[in-house]
């Protein structure tokens, strides 16, 4: 049983008895009220039977005297009169005792019945008016005719008197006598009466009071429940407050609300006005929907809270100081259920900022050990030399970057014209990262690309535009900095005796052929010291190039064989752009060039392309072939590009041929892929490469089948040639 | 590492100051780093910072630029006092903002001035700095972050 339903039962009976009680004190002041009207009549009725016990005797008195005067020839008038009055009197007495509700006593009745008998009797005495005398001057004053008359009815009634007055009387005294028993015994009864509404009035104050103090219990009882309630409320780290089926919150909420909404008029506020103007209208919007399902009978309560779309809110507030901040807020939702369905929705909120900015920290402190972790497997495969000298490059390319930042700006076109010159620097940094497979790096790079991407699309720059850009600038330096640290200690372990009979027992393992000769000890090694700017040719490079173009056929679901060759005949003065020119094309070869297994074998060709690359020395200097036998460049796609990325119109399109259509590959910020990936799309590579070529006093040229083949040929002057060039 | 919010806090604070004090907004130039100590023009307002960052957080500015910035505050006195005052209240300005922003999280000093060609700023060794250039009228400040 619960306590409401106790509390229920206890206010019904207290309702039972205090109605019983009230009605017993009615029906005894209604039955009391009965018994004093009647006690009254029976007073008023003894009070007139006590004054009419004298009457019959009073009126024999005067019968008497009326008669003696008569006799005497007395003055008899008044005598009349007299009896007159005292035979009204008793006669209106009777009549009123009769009608007073004593009608049915029997004294009365006799009573009644022998003054019938003595009232026709009467009546010629009182009734008489004449004159009772004569005078003559013989006889004095005799009796007249009348007078005669009038004596011998007063002798008459008088003998009625003589013989029924004492009757009447003692019947008259018997009504008295019965009148003061029966007003006695009304009193008898009127006093028990009262005493059973005293008792009755006592028990209702007693109940009243007992009901009082039951009451005075539940209201401290309530009163403590409202005050340990208020407690919790203002105590509760959570924000309570209750949904009413309006959507709107009710009239108690906790004050952790207050201080998580910074607000605190929420009674009757709506659900989406509490979230107005905090979160992006598509979350308000979905957020809203999902309280509209909660009042849903059929919604069921644990799949509800699975998709919970506040279960992180992140929203962002004035902070009282005139600044914005961002808090992440927990709702949680638990429907409160009545005898109709769904009465009330119970919705907590927790500020798990804090928590979430621990999870955000821990988070990235594993993405940063997993990608120390991946840079380290990837380094170990490196050729350190290799590493370093990337690291240098890399480190010389962001001070270029810096370079670039550094240069005064203040109008939007100073600010954008920066953009382009880092693009081409940091496309460079991120096309060897990739090549040597190191992920941290290159996806740094990335996403500085795309900080610089968006900087573009912006409609007026500013200073404030570069300042995500000179914060992620920071943390590459910094990232290249523990990538040199991590590659020092690597190359320490591999200097020490364990660690270079790892690497041989790694050898043995992968070599079994080569097992003899590796058991057989031999002095170790010279193993490399990296040392900075040192160069390194592009031969030394021809590993790394191996395992890109493998990284993207997979990326891409490709498949192809690199092959390269003279590459160690690369000039020292061109090893650099011509690692950038072949990490930019077989880029562009992986993603653009060869196509899909499926397509190839669709179209008759193996399904593993192929991609050659060749330098050799020629008359007048060097030449790079770079081929695939992919699908080749359609003029017509080229151009449609062109127009779609507004850098050329529909009628200069109409109107290029070939040759300057091709040359549309190398123009910045052109490409035929509407996306950006981590390989291809922001129309940098071969702008570079152009570039690149251009300032060492090279020349580019592409010839290509549209589903054939594409072939890249840059002929490089003779490398003193080139030196002077790039000093000029 | 440096969090972008952070960086805006300081610029802010600066360029109020030029908004409130001098009815002109001021802009900010390229933002570049730089390792070691960065050039600081005559009057430099420096705040030490300690606690969830450490490092220092400096104004620096060339006299005409604080002379044309005291003229457009109705101000007649242009002595050296007055200038240091002014890159005083500009560094005031920024430790306030910064106060108002990261709370307890960051201990700020009382604003100090140095002033004269190679005043010195102590900095932490190789350690990189941002520079943010403060563009006002046809002058040019700096504000320095270098913060760990």
């Amino acid at each position: 049983m619960t306590v409401a339903g106790t509390e229920r039962r206890r206010q019904l009976a207290t309702a039972f008895i205090g109605t019983a009680l009230t009605l017993v004190m009615g029906a005894v002041l209604i039955w009391g009220f009965h018994l004093a009207t009647n006690m009254r009549a029976n007073i008023t009725a003894l009070q007139s039977a006590s004054a009419l016990q004298n009457y019959p005797e009073e009126i024999a008195h005067q019968l008497n005297t009326l008669r003696d005067r008569l006799e005497v020839r007395a003055y008899s008038g008044q005598a009349l009169s007299d009896l007159q009055a005292t035979v009204t009197r008793f006669d209106q007495e009777l009549k009123k005792i009769n009608t007073g509700g004593n009608s049915e006593s029997p004294q009365l009745d006799r009573a009644l019945l022998l003054w019938h008998q003595y009232r026709p009797v009467l009546d010629p005495v009182v009734a008489f008016a004449g004159q009772p005398y004569v005078e003559s001057d013989s006889a004095g004053s005799a009796l007249s005719r009348e007078g005669r008359k009038h004596y011998a009815e007063v002798k008459q009634a008088q003998l009625f008197a003589a013989d029924n007055a004492r009757p009447l009387q003692a019947q008259l005294a018997s009504l008295a006598s019965t009148l003061q028993h029966s007003s006695s015994d009304a009193a008898d009864h009127l006093r028990g009466l009262l005493f059973v509404g005293v008792i009755a009035a006592l028990m209702l104050a007693g109940a009243a009071a007992w009901f009082q103090r039951a009451r005075n219990r539940q209201e401290r009882v309530a009163r403590d429940a409202t005050e340990q309630t208020r407690d919790i409320l203002k105590t509760v780290r959570e924000g309570f407050f209750l949904l009413d089926a309006n959507y709107r919150i009710g009239s108690v909420w906790s004050e952790a609300l207050t201080r998580m909404f910074s607000r605190n008029d929420f009674a009757g506020l709506s659900f989406e006005e509490l979230l107005q103007n905090l979160v992006p209208a598509a979350t308000l919007s979905t957020a809203t929907k999902y309280i509209k399902l909660l009042w849903g009978d059929r919604a069921h309560e644990n799949l509800m809270k699975s998709i919970n779309p506040l279960g992180q809110l992140e929203i962002t507030m004035d902070n009282g100081h005139g600044s914005k901040e961002t808090r992440y807020l927990q709702f949680d939702f638990h429907r409160v259920m009545g005898p109709e369905g769904v009465k009330h929705v119970l919705c907590s909120v927790g500020d798990i900022t804090s928590s979430v900015l621990l999870a955000r920290e821990l988070h990235d402190s594993q993405e940063n050990a997993n990608q120390q972790l991946d840079m380290m497997l990837g380094m170990m495969h490196v050729d350190p030399l290799q590493l370093v000298s990337f690291l240098d490059t890399a480190e010389t390319g962001l001070k270029l970057v810096n370079t670039i930042l550094r240069e005064p700006a203040r109008t939007d076109a100073e600010f954008r014209k920066k953009l382009n010159g880092l693009f081409r620097e940091m496309h460079s940094i991120k096309g060897e990262a990739s090549a040597l497979n190191l992920k941290s790096i290159a996806s740094r790079v990335h996403s500085l690309e795309d900080m610089v991407s968006d900087c573009k699309k912006r409609p007026e720059l500013s200073g404030n535009d570069f300042l995500p850009l000179v914060l992620k600038l920071d943390d590459l330096l910094a990232h290249l900095r523990g990538v040199r640290e991590m590659a020092s200690r690597l190359t320490a372990i591999k200097d020490t005796p364990a660690g270079i009979a790892a690497q041989t027992a790694t050898l043995s393992t992968t070599m079994p052929s080569m097992k003899l000769s590796a058991a057989t000890p031999a002095p170790p090694a010279p193993v490399a010291t990296p040392e900075r700017g040192a160069p390194r040719s592009v031969e030394d490079l021809r590993p790394a190039l191996q395992s890109m173009a493998e990284r993207l056929a997979h990326d891409h679901s490709k498949r192809f064989k690199l092959t390269m060759a003279g590459l160690s005949e690369v000039p020292t003065a061109y090893s650099a752009t011509i690692k950038d020119c072949l990490i930019q094309m077989l880029r562009n070869a992986a993603v653009h060039g060869i196509e899909s297994p499926d397509v190839r074998q669709a179209n008759t060709k193996d399904a593993e392309g192929t991609v050659r690359v060749e330098f050799r020395k020629i008359s007048d200097g060097y030449e790079l072939v770079f081929e695939d036998d992919g699908v080749g460049i359609a003029p017509d796609s080229l151009r449609t590009a062109a127009v779609r990325k507004q850098m050329i119109t529909e009628e200069e399109a109409a109107g290029m041929d070939t040759r300057a259509t091709m040359a549309l590959i190398f123009r910045p910020g052109f490409t035929t892929q509407d996306g950006v990936s981590m390989d291809a799309g922001r129309g940098v590579g071969m702008d570079v490469v152009a570039r690149s070529v251009y300032a060492l006093g090279g020349k580019i040229g592409v010839s290509t089948h549209p589903g054939r083949f594409t072939r890249f040929k840059i002929v490089l002057p003779p490398s003193e040639a080139a030196s002077s060039t790039a000093v000029a | 590492m440096l969090y972008e919010q952070e960086l805006k806090t300081f610029v802010e604070g600066t360029t109020n100051f030029f908004e409130v004090a001098a009815q002109q907004p001021a802009s900010i130039g390229s933002p570049y780093l730089m390792e070691g100590s960065p050039s600081v023009h005559e009057y430099t307002g420096v705040i030490n910072i300690s606690g969830k960052r450490e490092g220092v957080v400096y104004f620096t500015a060339p006299k005409a630029m604080l002379t044309v910035l005291l003229m457009k505050m109705q101000e007649n006195d242009f002595s050296h006092e007055t200038m240091r005052d002014l890159v005083g209240e500009v560094a005031n300005t920024i430790s306030g903002n910064a106060r108002r922003d990261f709370g307890r999280d960051f201990v700020i000093s009382v604003p100090s001035v140095v002033s004269g060609e190679k005043p010195s700023i102590p900095l932490r060794p190789g350690h990189r700095s941002f520079i943010i250039p403060i563009n006002w009228r046809s002058h040019s400040a700096k504000l320095v972050v270098a913060l760990a």
